[in-house]
């Protein structure tokens, strides 16, 4: 933990986290004096998602996502805890800087959206052209600025101008364009136990009631499928690929471990806490036992690409076990739903 | 996962931890900062293997004369054609154009400048891959 004194005097502490954007609305909040930890914006903000999407491609392979589209975490966090809050996109680069500078004299902090290659300080091995890189800007220094990177690192540190500009205004698929976002005004006695009702329910829709067999547990089991059937249908190489993919979204994004399934059960530990409940306790419990199995899938599909398909392990088990995170998250999201709907709010 | 269990195996963040939920004694969630687990070193590493190997395999196809020096420099920057084109601001079917080295080496310097602020270059680099 490290702290930093702001453009206008005040003191911004930084905190480490697991996720990019849970933790950057995290700091956001706690620093206009709403305090507020990462797994509570996660659940409230509706993380926890899966989507298989065999048409979109990131490094020319089929996108597999742990979570919700990017910024929607922080919109509907923001909106279920009454926060008024700026979001900026730029086409200008001049602009976009220009109005980021102007924000952070004031003394207000503010995220921006990045492309982690452009990032120096990123590690070497990390640094894929991916435009989601969530992170906050503290303030100017003589040749760039002062930006505290929650899921990164565990101190502030600083970035070039030059960097800056590239990795805010950098072009591919899913461009930031230089989006900025704030909150202008957090409410600081929100009804808490509302918000967390209205983002479990949500949760449990985005899982369970969407009618495309791409998303949500209908989607683990579409890909689990898919893997049992890869190695006959693309070899061996080809599906070591895909799999070493599909284990990349899970673990090296920033996910807290077992793609977000730990920081939901994270969630669901503090909101039985707050209504007393320990049937969602249960849950919470529950939902740690799957994201145990999501690690086993990894580390199996890790001996699989290791050995290239070779030895015991096999890629039928690697769908199994994922084939059982379906099962039992499907369960768990239909017990959710239950259990919310008798809480009070 | 409990404290214990989050993997503490290998370190190549380059000195950063990375933070991961787990459970303590008293089975509440703490953040633990872990420094790096092997089968994320095993995925990773094939994706960044893939990317070097296919960057070398252009770089012995630009010296043999088969293609120029800008797809070498558009593959090291983990772009392609369509981003490059947007970034220069050039289409992309002009883009593809220029990957043929007769094509490229009768470019005008004034494009050859867009390419090189486009992809972080001096001017001799773009024009030019590495000899080893």
């Amino acid at each position: 933990m490290s702290t930093e004194i702001l453009a206008n005097g005040r003191t911004y502490i930084h905190r480490t986290s697991a996720h990019c954007e849970t933790g950057v609305t995290s700091a956001l909040f706690c620093d206009k004096g709403f305090d507020i930890s990462e797994p509570m914006i996660f659940g409230i903000g509706s993380g926890i998602f899966f989507g298989h999407l065999p048409f979109v491609k990131w490094a020319g392979l089929p996108i597999s996502t742990f979570r919700s589209l990017p910024g929607l975490v922080f919109k509907k966090a923001a909106k279920r805890l009454g926060a008024k809050v700026v979001r900026k996109h730029f086409r200008n680069p001049q602009k976009g800087m220009d109005e980021l500078r102007r924000v952070i004299r004031t003394g207000q902090i503010v995220a921006v959206t990045t492309n982690v290659y452009w990032l120096s300080y990123f590690p070497r091995r990390y640094r894929f052209n991916f435009n989601g890189h969530n992170l906050i800007v503290l303030y100017e220094t003589e040749n760039g600025f002062r930006v505290s990177d929650p899921a990164l690192r565990e101190y502030t540190l600083d970035c070039s101008t030059h960097d800056m500009e590239r990795a805010r205004f950098a072009r591919g698929p899913m461009e930031a364009r230089g989006l900025m976002y704030y909150p202008l005004s957090v409410n600081p006695n929100p009804d808490m136990r509302k918000a967390c009702i209205t983002g479990m329910l949500d949760s449990c829709k985005q899982m369970l009631k969407i009618p495309i067999p791409l998303f949500g547990v209908k989607g683990i089991r579409y890909l689990a499928k898919k893997i049992i059937k890869w190695p006959d249908k693309l070899g061996n190489v080809e599906a070591c690929r895909q799999l070493a993919h599909v284990v990349r979204f899970q673990e090296e994004m920033g996910t807290g471990g077992a793609g977000f399934r730990y920081m939901f059960a994270a969630f669901l530990q503090e909101a039985s806490e707050l209504f007393e409940s320990s049937e969602l306790n249960g849950l919470s419990n529950e939902m740690t036992a799957i994201g145990d199995i999501w690690r086993e899938f990894a580390v199996v599909s890790a001996r699989i690409i290791k050995q290239k398909g070779q030895a015991e392990e096999t890629f039928a088990k690697a769908g199994g076990l994922m084939m059982i995170c379906a099962g039992r998250e499907e369960q768990l999201f239909k017990d959710l739903n239950n259990v919310v709907r008798k809480l009070k709010a | 996962m409990k404290v214990n269990e989050v993997p503490q195996d290998i370190t190549f963040y380059e000195g950063a931890r990375r933070a991961c939920y787990a459970l303590d004694d008293q089975g509440k969630y703490v953040i633990v900062p872990s420094c790096g687990w092997s089968a994320e070193d095993v995925v990773n590493g094939l994706a960044v293997a893939e990317l070097a190997t296919n960057l070398e395999k252009t770089r012995q196809e630009v010296l043999k004369g088969l293609k120029s020096p800008l797809v070498y420099h558009m593959e090291r920057r983990q772009m392609t054609p369509e981003i490059l084109a947007k970034t220069v601001g050039i289409l992309s079917i002009r883009v593809r154009r220029h990957f043929r080295p007769d094509v490229f080496s009768n470019l005008k310097s004034s494009i050859l400048e867009r390419y090189a602020y486009a992809l972080k270059l001096t001017f001799d680099e773009l024009k030019s891959v590495p000899e080893k």
